[in-house]
């Protein structure tokens, strides 16, 4: 990557201090940036939601990345061109580059001061260039492959439980992707708000896709695609994503773990593990706090009787009614058996996804047989 | 009649008004009187005089304001009375700073509250399903000792032939138990069915009640801030 090493080229130490001066203001920074852009350039403020402030954080977050990671121009490079890629959804496109370079040079020089040179301003403008062009470049050559976002419309919306509603959407154009994988999603009711979904089915014949959203309380875009959606509403799909995906290369046996939604992409990859010739066994265990909150038990519990190779278990975690084990998800399976020798797929909220995990690798699974979704830096 | 500002070249100046002079028109034309003439000519030389005093004092003003803002004038010096054009924009990027903070406040606020409300009527769905579970289990056992007395006074009921008698009471302290218990919980199923539709409805009252007010108060609010920009 020739142009890469030019940006070493550029005098990292100076960008790294003159950032580190400048983060200082804290979120006055990305406050000042945001105001300048949509000053100078007013059609730009369509492309972003009401609030701003997780934008904000996005931006320093991103921001603070590249510039800790300059002088590592490789790793960088996988991270810009998810980068680019990524802004396709936005609308983003090559005009808005220079926009927002003017900008951020402004807003620099603004909270620089004194310290303000010449010299800075071409290292930031040249760093800039270096950045814009790899997005670019990136977002380029996606655009031959795949459309910046998919238009979905809605089949169905069932509602499966008090706060858990199960959605059939049809992507135009048709819509490849891995079973396990997710697409970041938005709803016209909810505009520039993206938030990601698993697919809960393999690739069917007719594209369609399941998704299962829970209601999180005070959620804006889960309130609008648990209540505010009926059958020919549409949304927008992004393309995609996710690392949560079956290893074809291992023949061991399968341990998959779903706290609540978590279960769409690990039923996505049990799906896929149904056609395959020789199926490997799995043991799923499905986590909810209530027995109601169990949504899809009766699908699993006929998948199960359709196949031999696959055990179901659903558990309640924190229901006085429940029969079954109860306790946090971690201690059930623990409680279970011994999983040493399995791969393991854990999907859920985060936390249960955390401890989980650590408790299997303290009883002995290695960490690179727990395979557990990571959006990396590509927060929608 | 001469005068100079005919010349393209220049413009007309209060010395040319001085100096302009008329042709006398020949006898028996009709003419207008000279001395109205002169006393327009006199005004119209005062009036340049002044307009071009005027212009040099703006033109001096002008350079004066212009020196200001090229020597970067910093806000607050000078009581901030004029501002440059960076000055002016830095005030712009604060103003929609502002009201950007102002809408993100107002978004977390309606999302707190919303988050408030879900989980409220949450834990209110959970505490109203344990009570309906509690009073199921309860009608439940009530029903069954109330059935179980009433086939137990069947069966001890004085008897006639011993085997058929026994067999027949028997099968009519089942029949009995039956009755007694199907009545009873159909009883209280029905109460309790009754008390969960007319707190229903109440709820439905309440409910309106609260929309209404809440968008009465939107109203209210709307002048309100228009009222102070």
């Amino acid at each position: 990557m020739p142009r890469l090493r030019k940006a070493n080229g550029v005098d990292a130490r100076r960008l790294k201090d003159s950032f580190a001066n400048i983060a200082m203001h804290g979120d006055e920074v990305p406050l000042f940036f945001y105001s300048d852009l949509f000053i100078r350039h007013p059609e730009v403020r369509d492309l972003f939601p009401v609030s701003m402030k997780a934008q904000r954080d996005h931006l320093v977050a991103a921001l603070a990345k590249v510039i800790s990671q300059v002088d590592r121009a490789d790793e960088l490079a996988v991270f810009l061109k998810g980068l680019g890629r990524d802004h396709r959804k936005f609308g983003v496109i090559a005009e808005h580059y220079d926009s927002v370079r003017d900008s951020l040079v402004e807003t620099i020089a603004h909270f620089s001061g004194d310290a303000w040179t010449p010299e800075l301003a071409t290292d930031w403008t040249d760093a800039y260039s270096l950045i814009a062009d790899i997005m670019l470049t990136a977002a380029k050559k996606d655009e031959s492959t795949s459309p910046a976002f998919w238009q979905g419309t809605v089949l169905s919306c069932e509602r499966k439980a008090f706060d858990i509603a199960v959605l059939q959407v049809r992507p135009e154009p048709r819509l490849d992707f891995t079973p396990g994988q997710s697409v970041a999603i938005e709803s016209p009711a909810r505009p520039r708000l993206w938030r990601y979904y698993s697919m809960a089915n393999a690739p069917r014949e007719d594209g369609t896709l399941e998704f299962h959203v829970r209601l999180i309380d005070g959620g804006a875009v889960s309130m609008a695609l648990t209540h505010l959606q009926s059958a020919g509403s549409t949304l927008r799909l992004g393309p995609p994503v996710g690392v949560l995906t079956l290893d074809s290369t291992s023949g061991s046996d399968i341990l998959m773990i779903g706290g609540s939604t978590g279960l769409a992409p690990l039923k996505a990859m049990i799906e896929q593990i149904a056609t395959l010739p020789q199926p490997r066994k799995v043991h799923l265990f499905f986590f909810a706090r209530t027995m109601d909150s169990l949504y899809d038990v009766r699908s699993l519990e006929k998948l199960a009787a359709e196949h031999d190779w696959l055990t179901v278990l659903a558990v309640a975690t924190a229901d006085p009614k429940f029969e079954g084990q109860t306790g946090s998800v971690a201690d059930v399976v623990a409680r279970s058996g011994s999983w040493t020798g399995r791969e393991v797929y854990i999907a859920g909220p985060t936390e249960m996804v955390r401890e989980t995990s650590e408790r299997l690798i303290s009883a002995g699974t290695p960490r690179e047989q727990i395979h557990v979704e990571d959006f990396g830096w590509s927060e929608p | 009649m001469t005068i100079a500002w005919q010349d393209e070249q220049k413009r007309l100046t209060p010395d040319d008004v001085q100096s302009a002079s008329f042709p006398l028109s020949r006898l028996g034309r009709r003419g207008y009187d000279e001395e109205h003439v002169r006393a327009f000519l006199r005004e119209v030389e005062r009036e340049l005089v002044t307009l071009l005093n005027e212009k040099v004092s703006l033109w001096n003003e002008v350079e004066r304001l212009r020196r200001r803002i090229l020597s970067g004038m910093k806000p607050g010096k000078d009581g901030g009375v004029l501002f440059g054009r960076e000055d002016a924009h830095v005030h712009a990027v604060r103003i929609l700073s502002n009201a950007q903070l102002t809408a993100d406040r107002y978004v977390a606020d309606a999302q707190a509250y919303s988050h408030r409300l879900t989980e409220e009527a949450r834990s209110r769905r959970d505490e109203i399903l344990t009570e309906a579970q509690r009073h199921a289990d309860m009608v439940l056992a009530e029903a069954q000792s109330r059935a179980r007395e009433a086939a137990l006074a069947t069966l001890n009921a004085p008897s006639v032939a011993p085997q058929m008698e026994a067999d027949r009471s028997a099968l009519k302290a089942e029949l009995a138990y039956l009755r007694t218990f199907g009545e009873v919980y159909r009883t209280h199923l029905r109460a309790y069915t009754e008390g969960m539709l007319r707190s229903i409805a109440e709820w439905e009252r309440s409910e309106a009640g609260a929309i209404e007010q809440a968008s009465a108060d939107a109203e209210a609010g709307g002048s309100f801030s228009l009222g102070h920009p």
